[in-house]
């Protein structure tokens, strides 16, 4: 009974789902993560945000089978990752924060090949897989580079490759930017960015701006989901902003202090050109 | 304590195939009560830089003097006291059943009495309002602490000059906050702090004078405002929304670099 059709299964057709999940590290007195309830439709872009502490890693490791709850339901495409974590792997990818962690091999193509190889792919399949995914992150005659000659961005690019090579439907990503410099977080969101077409996504983050497009952000604190809000809504929240810990990077910051809309005002550039527009039209006017 | 790097050049791997040249002849002081910030791209040399500070890496040509004098000649266990390095994810580091033990292991090399080293794991913790865990296990805290209670550590040293390699890395906004006002109230209390960092925004915000390093070269040096304004490009966004608007408004309010400072001016414009 535990394995009736796909759309009688707990969580339905949907990507991701928890139903009322609570888990707490050993020895801790108090919860991690707290009947947590939430769903990911296929296509969806969400968001998750919160203070340090506040459950988001912990989520993480529930969703690709790290940790079981120790109570509540997790499923990924219907599977549990406690029982199934391999099958879920498979489905689910995530990207973590410090690509140092994640790179073992003498070689960029052999690090790309390093999560199919467990997987009983083809050797011809897993050549043209590594070759795709090498190419959907730009790394293209990066091959035979040594990890560890790469910057931090094209190291979280290998990362990221690897994920792709599985061909998983959904890609989590765990603060994937927050060692990076201000180049290497552009050349790894523009990838990202690219991939939202075909991939649910969930993208756990402390930068908010990079959230100013995606369909819904959760916010996480104390193990609770505290809220759910589109990107407008959230970035004109100061009391949910200011309640979890959370600050607005500079430009929407500036944008919101000065009444225009922080959600739609996301670069330097936008911002200047909307302050013009007021300083013209007074001109115009008075 | 005065610090300075005299056209400091490090060679990583020398008279092999990976040879790197990391730092190419960079010389910069830190003065006595001020925050230096360190920017630049990854691979620019930042770190290895910091590591000269204490002597951690000797330069390959060059020198580090420590008010006037060669670094080389002093006892390196006392440099590396007065130069507290803390280096990325200094966490990682933490090893003791609580807390309070494990800023206490520094001090007590020193040989201090147990009563000054305990008056110092107070103090360290304290300053870094980071009190309320001295009997927590390291283990069990949350990012923000961990990285609180390693910088403590560091602190209880009475260092002079404090050298944090990018310590806000994965740290939430809040947090982030939190850690660059300690950073000011430790210069208030008369120690150098040197702040690495590829966040522009955050330096911007606590930095006295600022270096920024590229391909191991120092590219620019001087105020905030100096730097960023010379190639607002490179530059937080406080100070490319300026600059734009400079272009049309060039009536606007002086070089803002900081957050409240660039309100106040945007503000001033009419219409806004």
């Amino acid at each position: 009974m535990e394995n009736p059709g796909e759309g009688t299964r707990p969580g339905g057709s949907l990507a991701v789902y928890c139903e009322r999940v609570s888990f707490s590290y050993p020895g801790s007195e108090r919860p991690a993560l707290s009947e947590v309830s939430l769903g990911l439709r296929r296509g969806e872009y969400v968001g998750v945000v919160g203070p340090n502490g506040g459950g988001k890693s912990t989520l993480v490791r529930l969703l690709n089978g790290l940790l079981r709850p120790d109570s509540g339901r997790v499923r990924v495409s219907g599977r549990d990752p406690a029982t199934e974590p391999f099958e879920v792997r498979k489905r689910l990818g995530v990207l973590f924060q410090n690509p140092e962690n994640g790179l073992v091999a003498p070689f960029v193509e052999d690090d790309v090949a390093f999560g199919l190889e467990n997987l009983g792919v083809p050797r011809q399949e897993m050549r043209g897989r590594i070759a795709n995914a090498i190419r959907a992150v730009g790394l293209e005659g990066y091959e035979r580079r040594e990890p560890s000659t790469l910057s931090g961005g094209e190291k979280q690019r290998v990362a990221l490759a690897g994920l792709l090579a599985v061909e998983p439907e959904i890609l989590v990503l765990d603060e994937p930017t927050s060692m990076l410099d201000v180049a290497g977080r552009r050349e790894v969101l523009e990838r990202l960015e690219a991939l939202r077409a075909e991939k649910t996504i969930l993208h756990v983050t402390h930068h908010l701006e990079e959230l100013a497009d995606a369909d819904r952000i959760l916010v996480l604190n104390g193990g609770e989901l505290v809220a759910h809000e589109t990107p407008e809504r959230f970035f004109s929240d100061t009391n949910l902003l200011r309640e979890n810990r959370l600050v607005l990077p500079f430009v929407p910051r500036l944008a919101l202090e000065l009444g225009l809309p922080p959600a739609k005002l996301r670069t330097p550039e936008e911002l200047a050109g909307a302050i013009l527009a007021r300083t013209g039209s007074e001109t115009r006017t008075g | 304590m005065r610090l300075e790097l005299r056209d400091v050049k490090y060679v990583y791997a020398p008279g092999t195939p990976f040879e790197v040249e990391a730092l190419r002849g960079v010389s910069l002081a830190v003065e006595p009560g001020e925050v230096l910030g360190i920017v630049g791209g990854t691979g620019s040399g930042k770190s290895t830089l910091v590591q000269h500070m204490n002597l951690l890496l000797t330069p390959t040509s060059g020198e580090v003097l420590v008010d006037g004098v060669d670094a080389r000649s002093l006892e390196k266990r006392e440099l590396r006291r007065r130069v507290g390095l803390v280096f990325q994810f200094p966490e990682s580091a933490l090893f003791a059943p609580t807390v309070e033990e494990d800023v206490a292991f520094a001090p007590r090399q020193l040989g201090l009495d147990e009563e000054e080293v305990q008056e110092r794991v107070r103090e360290s913790l304290r300053a870094l309002r980071a009190g309320d865990l001295a009997a927590r296990s390291p283990f069990a805290l949350s990012g923000g602490e961990k990285r609180r209670a390693a910088i403590a550590g560091v602190l209880a040293m009475k260092p002079e000059v404090l050298v944090l390699d990018e310590p806000t890395a994965g740290l939430d906004p809040a947090t982030r906050e939190e850690l660059l006002a300690l950073i000011l109230d430790l210069r208030e209390a008369g120690i150098s702090v040197v702040l690495v960092s590829h966040d522009l925004d955050e330096v911007a915000e606590v930095a006295d004078r600022l270096c920024a390093l590229h391909e191991g070269r120092v590219r620019a040096m001087g105020t905030p405002a100096e730097v960023f304004y010379r190639d607002p490009t490179r530059a937080p966004a406080t100070v490319r929304v300026a600059s734009l608007l400079k272009e049309s408004k060039p009536e606007i309010i002086g070089v803002p670099v900081r957050f409240e400072e660039t309100l106040a001016a945007l503000r001033t414009l009419p219409g806004v």
